[in-house]
């Protein structure tokens, strides 16, 4: 009996006990390997860890394969920059114009998942406490998600944050007037700490090259603001030369010497070109490249690419395009050289500000400096950023233009010179030549970063590019006309059903890769 | 709460000892010796009374002369004088009739009689599940039950079983609860694919599950409840169904020396068809090349592959206590070359009485280690079978068989020989030698159980157990291996996973007879388990990374640390309090009543984190209550209804950030703003009839359930858009309706003395329908994204569970295809192509006797549903399927099909173009569905029992030809449907060059000293 005592009392404690300690359910319930939100403000890691996401994402570093899905297989390719001789998808995809839906969603999702939403917390924590901080996410978000809305068109940008089951797009007018009140905001702000001789706080989390300075990336942001006001040229001229001047008389100006270049600089990661060109074989220079820079016999191209393994001391070209029977019919002509054998890259250059301005002056904007003077300065600026001499002799060549391309394994692949344009400026040509020039140096200046060039490409219709030979579009995308932008995401179409039907009605045509977008009007450039 | 300690007080403080009369204890065994729960004691010309428990003992105040009345139905009534013995052995004579005998072990472990059952619940003895054996325990009962669908693993031997009952009822887990002896199993994963293209980190690997390392011999039964009824006891973990397996119990007073030896010999059984009659063009990468013969490579790369099961037992017992010792070896060799494995099995198990027999300790230790070697992937990386399925016909296979590795003198090392660099495709050597993967399981299970007899009626008993699995897995990825896959200068992959689990109840059991007619059985507890599942540590050089000195496959050697993380799948603790009662009335009717209420730490931060929830059920022995006609022995009648609740997944509700050397990352999953989630509830009615006539010699139960799954906890792809940052949004919605019909006929269909054949059918059907997926999903839920191949298995508002949803050709209404201007072929976005669950599934198994010899058949049929190969849509899209060499023989494909301007196509096309643009893994995969109907013979044996008289030191022995998967009579599919790339809920009805099923053939020997 007493031993019954002794367990009775033991049980109905144990069972009291048992039913008692649900007050550890919410430890149980957290993910030791999660980091709670008391530990992250800390610091303030809340912010700052923001931003690593958002500088390795804009073009994303790694995994490899991500960027291949997200630019470049898409931008280095549609721009002319690259090509790859690897049959994806049995040769039936974005190469000839068969856009492929689960490649598709890359960009969108690098985007949003690390830019935008990381944009969005600086701002839900930052705004108005340590504005230098929402400052600079601002200029990171403008640079990130116009790429996105010309990729796309419409999305999601001033609706995001919203808990609302719908989440509407914005026409790209709306996005791009948005993201020009954004550069508005960050400007003043970084400005007048310039003004106030105020130590950076950014140092330890900037990954870009400016590596903290303040007055640096107000020069950013001007000229990503140029290059935003020049984009919209056709469809909105007078807030174009506006916006412009404005980017050109703000206090700091412009980018002007290489020490301005924009590039995120990796302690991790190299160029995953340079992946995906050495170790996979799956990008190799362009046949347009092939056509352009060989034919002005470009100081540039080793630094660009690697001469061909299967035709010694030759740059050898890949046309995009075309029937593909094996991966080793190409993977020996010109890879990606050293330009991408770097921990360094390079978003936006100050030769490509040179040269906007020397379109901005063209159109007769106030842009201090004439078309010509500008156009050389940019030149200048690409040549000296590689470390490569000749500049002097390259912009006074009258002669040498673009040459035919030549596939010697595959002579189907032939394609003649496009680009009857010189290097050097000739006053007395019309404006559509000095474009043509203008946007051909641009093109090449702004190597490997084919997002830029594959938009300026649809906006001028410059450099000219060899057609696609094979087609897979079903008719959607026009082989001379090429990809004018990517389709709606499938994961937008899932999650998101009501906001991509706004995205579509605000994109005023057939959800294709054929739709133009709102700034890429069939309009003459001037 | 309170309540139920207050019962507790109740029942120890009414205690009485009365002194007057003498305590006889006895025990009641059948025929064969083995104990009679619930037999009756009653003393002659008196009311009072009592029954056995469920080991058969009882004990009883009467006085000295009175008669003892001893009865169980089914077996002839005994009637003994009660003497100066105070110890009463009794005997029970096999009644003329043994339908009411059986006993079943239910949840907890408690043994009922089978009749009192108001729910469906089918056992299989120890010899079905060691017949014709297999290395895991649960690949045996495949069309032993009805309701039971088993589904392999594409993992080969050591891998993991799916296992459906009755139907897919959850989004996130459909695996029933295992439980040995009363206590739960942690059955968990380390891991399972769900990306038909491939793992990049390792390959499509199965992680195994715990179930699997299980000691088959170790059980002498199983008991597979179906219902949600037959599991309100193990609560949510018991929502789908409950597979109860019971240790092997030792007869007193003896010892013995089991042992048994199985030799099986597997084959590839079903390859897919290559052409062997064209080439390919020199340095293609695919074989669509001019006519050239090449040798068919593929049948000889696969071996024959051995599995040796090795198992020793020895038991004694006395009267207070037991011991069994038993050891398990399994080796065995793939039918891929270099892959192979090797488990053994310790097990212990001792009991003892205590305190006059009142309290009866058991405990129990088991532990399990497997090693695997190259254990299969699928999907297309780091699988040998691309490189021989696909190699570019015209190269000497043989000849990079020979040198998988080449001497390079500029790197000044052994580097990968093979034709092509492209990721889905290396030298299957190099794969097998220089990409080697070690997966190693160790698993433990300890439990101890105290069962105290308060007095006749009531008894308590407290369970704790502790499941402890590790999981390795160890791949030394060398240099030269595809930069897809690896750096430039190798890739080390190193996991480890821990996974624990804690159970411990306390359970009081009471066990009365109101009066004669009247009886009472109750069991009122608290459980609490505490799960910790896949605590992972991975170290992965990566492939951006990398090591810093080629082949250096050591933490110390990466380049970064990137690839290196501390992760957990989940934690969790769930409390419990239950009461499962059961009244009787003249042993003929029964009605049962149970309730429980869950507390669950998934819970926390919601609207309630405890759930509560009832079961009702009803059973009537019809045989008993009325005369019926002479032929029938036993007729009875069941209806039940019950709730189970289920929690949600771990750490939803209490979300965390990330931080990694990039910066902030969010949680990966969040509860959808504005709302609270809450648990799921499952429903089930079931009714059921029990049938045996003719002396027994046929019988059935027929059951009929209707259950629903509402307020399924779904993680939904959150738009990228969304403002939390989360991949995931956690909500609850939709519903998962099961109707269904079982039968079961059991037929003795000849019995002389020296022939038997004893033949049971097995027959299921189950009708599925998904309900309530919110407008906003489209009605749909992602079960695997489709990524970049043509393949997504969804859940679809309407349709049955699990669709598969690929690409077809678009035709016009007359079937035409229809051609884009330029030639090609158009194609629809994603739709269903087809569903993955079978219509009905039967099983039919023989067993045979004649003198000496026995033998056993099982055949096993599953009809309906579909399944998707991409294997032959690959193999076509590369030009080495039978179907392009056919092609071009004919040249071309005949195509019905229209241009755009309505001109019809003339002529045949290409087979190349064709092919490229219809095959491949984002290709037309509509073109790949097959039906999964398919009725195999899954299991045949042939044996012959030994007559032990002639040798004095063997107690019994056996000799048997054994046989699984020996072929089928009827298949569709180009591979077998019934095995699985995972047996998760995600990647089902699809073949992304999974292992091919294996026959497998050998002896075994079962010898008792």
């Amino acid at each position: 009996m007493k031993l019954n005592t002794i367990k009775t009392t033991a049980i109905c404690i144990s069972l009291l006990a048992a039913v008692s300690c649900t007050d550890n359910f919410e430890e149980i319930n957290t993910n030791p390997n999660g980091i709670t939100q008391e530990l992250l403000e800390q610091d303030f890691n809340h912010i700052k860890g923001s931003f690593g996401p958002m500088f390795n994402n804009i073009i994303v570093l790694t995994p490899e394969w991500k960027y291949q899905v997200q630019q470049g297989l898409q931008g280095d390719i549609w721009s002319g920059y690259m090509a790859t001789g690897t049959a994806f998808r049995g040769g039936t995809n974005n190469t000839t114009f068969d856009l492929v839906n689960g490649w598709n969603g890359f960009a969108w999702g690098a985007a949003y998942g690390d830019v935008m939403f990381n944009a969005y917390n600086v701002e839900q924590k930052a705004k108005g406490k340590y504005d230098q901080f929402y400052a600079l996410s601002l200029i990171l978000k403008v640079e990130g998600m116009h790429r996105i809305t010309d990729t796309y068109g419409p999305i999601v940008y001033s609706k995001f944050g919203t808990t609302d089951p719908v989440i509407t797009y914005d026409s790209q007018d709306e996005v791009y007037n948005q993201m020009f009140k954004e550069l508005d905001v960050a400007v003043v702000e970084l400005t007048k700490r310039v003004d106030a001789n105020e130590t950076s706080t950014f140092v330890t989390t900037d990954l870009s090259s400016y590596k903290g300075d303040y007055k640096q990336w107000v020069k950013f942001a001007n000229s990503l603001r140029l290059r935003l006001a020049m984009r919209i040229v056709k469809k909105n001229p007078a807030l174009a030369k506006a916006e412009a001047e404005k980017a050109i008389t703000q206090k700091y100006g412009v980018m002007t010497v290489n020490a301005d270049t924009f590039k995120v600089v990796s302690p991790t990661y190299n160029n995953p070109i340079a992946t995906i060109s050495n170790a996979w074989g799956d990008i190799r220079m362009s046949a347009d490249m092939e056509s352009i820079m060989g034919g002005y016999a470009d100081p540039r191209l080793p630094i660009f690419f690697n001469t061909s393994v299967q035709f010694p001391g030759q740059f050898k070209g890949v046309r995009t395009g075309i029937e593909i029977a094996a991966k080793a019919d190409h993977v020996d002509f010109s890879a990606i050289g050293p330009i991408v054998n770097s921990k360094e890259i390079v978003l936006m250059n100050t030769a490509e500000v040179y040269l906007l301005r020397a379109e901005g002056a063209l159109r007769g904007w106030n842009m201090g400096g004439t078309a010509q003077s500008l156009y050389e300065m940019g030149i200048t600026a690409s040549f000296d950023q590689h470390g490569v001499s000749g500049a002097t002799a390259y912009i006074v060549d009258n002669v040498k233009t673009a040459k035919a391309y030549v596939d010697p394994n595959f002579p189907a692949n032939n394609g003649a010179a496009l680009n009857n344009v010189t290097v050097a400026w000739d006053a007395v040509a019309t404006n559509e030549v000095k474009l043509q020039k203008i946007i051909t140096q641009k093109w090449i200046a702004g190597f490997p970063e084919g997002q830029e060039a594959w938009s300026e490409y649809r906006r001028t219709g410059y450099p000219k590019l060899l057609p696609v030979l094979k087609n897979t579009s079903g008719g959607k995308i026009d082989s001379n006309l090429g990809v004018r932008r990517v389709n709606f995401v499938q994961s937008e179409k899932d999650g998101n059903a009501g906001g991509v039907a706004t995205g579509i009605t605000k994109l005023g045509g057939a959800d294709t890769g054929g739709t133009r977008l709102w700034w890429d009007t069939t309009g003459p450039n001037f | 709460m309170k309540q139920i300690i207050l019962i507790f007080m109740i029942i120890f403080t009414s205690q009485v000892m009365l002194a007057q009369v003498k305590t006889v204890k006895g025990s009641v065994t059948d025929a064969v010796g083995s104990p009679l729960p619930g037999a009756s004691i009653a003393v002659q010309g008196e009311s009072k009374g009592t029954i056995t428990d469920f080991e058969g003992n009882f004990s009883i105040e009467v006085q000295k002369g009175k008669t003892l009345i001893i009865s169980y139905l089914g077996s002839e009534t005994q009637k003994i004088l009660v003497g100066d013995d105070n110890i009463i052995k009794v005997q029970l004579k096999e009644a003329a009739s043994t339908a009411l005998t059986e006993v079943v072990v239910t949840s907890l472990g408690i043994k009922k009689t089978r009749k009192s059952l108001t729910y469906s619940a089918q056992e299989l003895k120890g010899d079905e599940l060691i017949r014709v054996k297999d290395a895991n325990i649960i690949n045996t009962i495949a069309g032993k039950i009805a309701g039971v669908a088993v589904t392999k693993s594409a993992g080969g031997t050591g891998g993991s079983t799916k296992v459906v009952i009755r139907g897919n009822s959850s989004v996130s887990n459909n695996q029933p609860l295992y439980v040995i002896d009363g206590i739960p199993l942690f059955n968990g994963t380390s891991g399972q694919p769900n990306n038909a293209f491939g793992d990049t980190a390792g390959g499509n690997r199965d992680g195994g599950d715990v179930v699997s390392l299980i000691n088959p011999d170790d059980y002498e039964g199983m008991t597979v409840l179906k219902g949600a009824a037959a599991s309100v006891l193990y609560g949510s973990q018991g929502a789908n169904g409950v597979i109860l397996l019971s240790s092997k119990k030792v007869k007193e007073g003896k010892s013995n020396l089991k042992a048994s030896s199985v030799t099986t010999f597997e084959s590839a059984a079903y390859l897919p068809k290559f052409q062997n009659e064209y080439v390919a063009v020199a340095g293609g990468e695919e074989t669509w090349g001019a006519k050239g013969a090449s040798n068919d490579h593929v049948k000889d790369f696969f071996e024959t592959g051995n599995t040796q099961i090795t198992s020793l037992a020895f038991s004694s017992a006395s009267a207070i206590s037991s011991t069994t010792l038993s050891y398990a070896n399994t080796s065995g060799s793939g039918i891929i070359p270099g892959s192979g494995l090797k488990k053994n099995n310790f097990g212990i198990r001792q009991t003892a009485k205590f305190f006059n027999d009142k309290l009866n300790v058991a405990a129990n230790a088991n532990y399990t280690t497997q090693k695997v070697i190259n254990r299969p992937v699928n999907g297309l990386y780091f699988n040998p079978l691309t490189g021989v399925y696909l190699m570019p016909r015209g190269n000497d296979f043989n000849a990079y068989k020979e040198n998988f590795e080449v001497f390079d003198p500029s790197r000044n090392m052994m580097i990968q020989n093979w034709m092509t660099n492209r990721d889905i495709l290396q030298n299957p050597y190099w794969g097998i030698n220089r990409n080697k993967s070690e997966d190693t399981n160790q698993f433990f299970n300890g439990s101890i159980a105290l069962d105290y007899k308060v007095n006749n009626w009531l008894s308590i008993a407290s369970r704790y157990s502790y499941n402890r699995v590790e999981s390795g897995f160890d791949k030394k990825i060398y240099a030269t291996t595809q930069g897809t896959l690896s750096h430039t200068n190798g890739r080390y992959i190193n996991v480890n996973t821990l996974s624990t689990q804690r159970y411990g109840d306390l359970i009081a059991t009471i066990n009365t007879k109101f009066n004669e007619d009247f009886s009472f059985n109750a069991n009122i507890g608290t459980s609490i388990t505490n799960t910790i599942g896949n605590q992972r540590t991975t170290l992965d050089s990566g492939i951006g990374g990398g090591l810093q000195i080629a082949n250096w496959f050591t933490l110390g050697n990466f380049v970064n640390n990137a690839g290196n993380l501390q992760t957990l799948d989940s934690s969790k603790e769930v409390q419990s309090v239950f009461a499962a009662t059961t009244f009787g009335y003249k042993d003929m009717l029964f009605l049962d009543l149970s309730a429980r209420n869950d507390w669950s730490s998934t819970l926390v931060n919601t609207n309630n984190s405890g759930f509560f929830y009832p079961s009702v059920g009803v059973t009537a022995i019809i045989s008993e209550m009325t005369t019926l006609p002479d032929f029938i022995n036993y007729g009875k009648v069941r209806a039940t209804y019950a709730q189970v609740g289920n929690d949600i997944f771990p750490f939803v509700t209490s979300p965390t950030n990330g931080f990694t050397s990039e910066g902030n990352k969010p949680a990966i999953t969040a509860p959808k703003p504005g709302t609270s989630l809450r648990p799921e509830l499952k429903s089930e009615v079931e009714i059921g009839t029990e049938w045996r006539m003719f002396n027994n010699r046929l019988g059935f139960e027929l059951s009929y359930y209707n259950s629903e799954t509402k307020h399924q906890y779904l993680q939904i792809l959150a738009p990228l858009t969304n403002p939390l940052g989360v991949k995931y949004y956690g909500i609850n919605a939709g519903s998962i309706k099961n109707t269904g019909f079982e039968a079961v006929v059991t037929g003795k269909i000849v019995k002389s003395d020296k022939f038997s054949w004893d033949a049971t059918v097995n027959y299921s059907q189950n009708k599925n329908t998904v309900k309530e997926i919110p407008a906003e999903l489209g009605g749909k839920v992602i079960l695997t994204e489709a990524g970049v191949n043509n393949y997504r298995y969804v859940l679809e508002q309407g349709k049955p569970y699990g669709v598969i949803e690929g690409v077809n050709i678009k035709r016009d209404v007359q079937g035409r295809v229809l051609l884009n201007a330029d030639g090609t072929i158009q194609k629809t976005d994603f739709e269903e192509v087809g569903n993955s669950n079978p219509d009905f599934m039967l099983g039919f198994s023989n067993s045979f006797k004649y003198g000496s010899f026995f033998a056993n058949v099982l055949i096993d049929g599953r009809f309906g549903g579909n399944v998707m190969s991409l294997t032959e849509a690959v193999n076509d899209e590369f030009g080495v399927s039978k179907a392009t060499g056919d092609a071009r023989n004919a040249s071309g494909v005949t195509i019905n099909a229209v241009y755009p301007d309505g001109s019809a196509y003339a002529g045949k096309y290409p087979a190349e173009s064709y092919y490229k643009q219809i095959g491949g893994r984002a290709g037309a995969t509509g073109e790949y569905v097959y039906d999964a109907t398919n009725v195999s013979l899954r299991e045949v044996s042939i044996g012959y029992t030994i007559n032990t008289k002639r040798f004095s030191f063997l107690q019994t022995a056996s000799l048997s030809l054994i046989a699984r998967n020996l072929g089928f009579i009827y298949k569709d599919a180009p591979f077998d449907p019934n095995i699985s790339l995972s047996t998760g809920e995600g990647l089902q009805g699809i073949d992304v060059y999974g292992m091919p099923s294996t026959r497998s053939i050998g002896l075994n020997l079962n010898v008792t000293f």
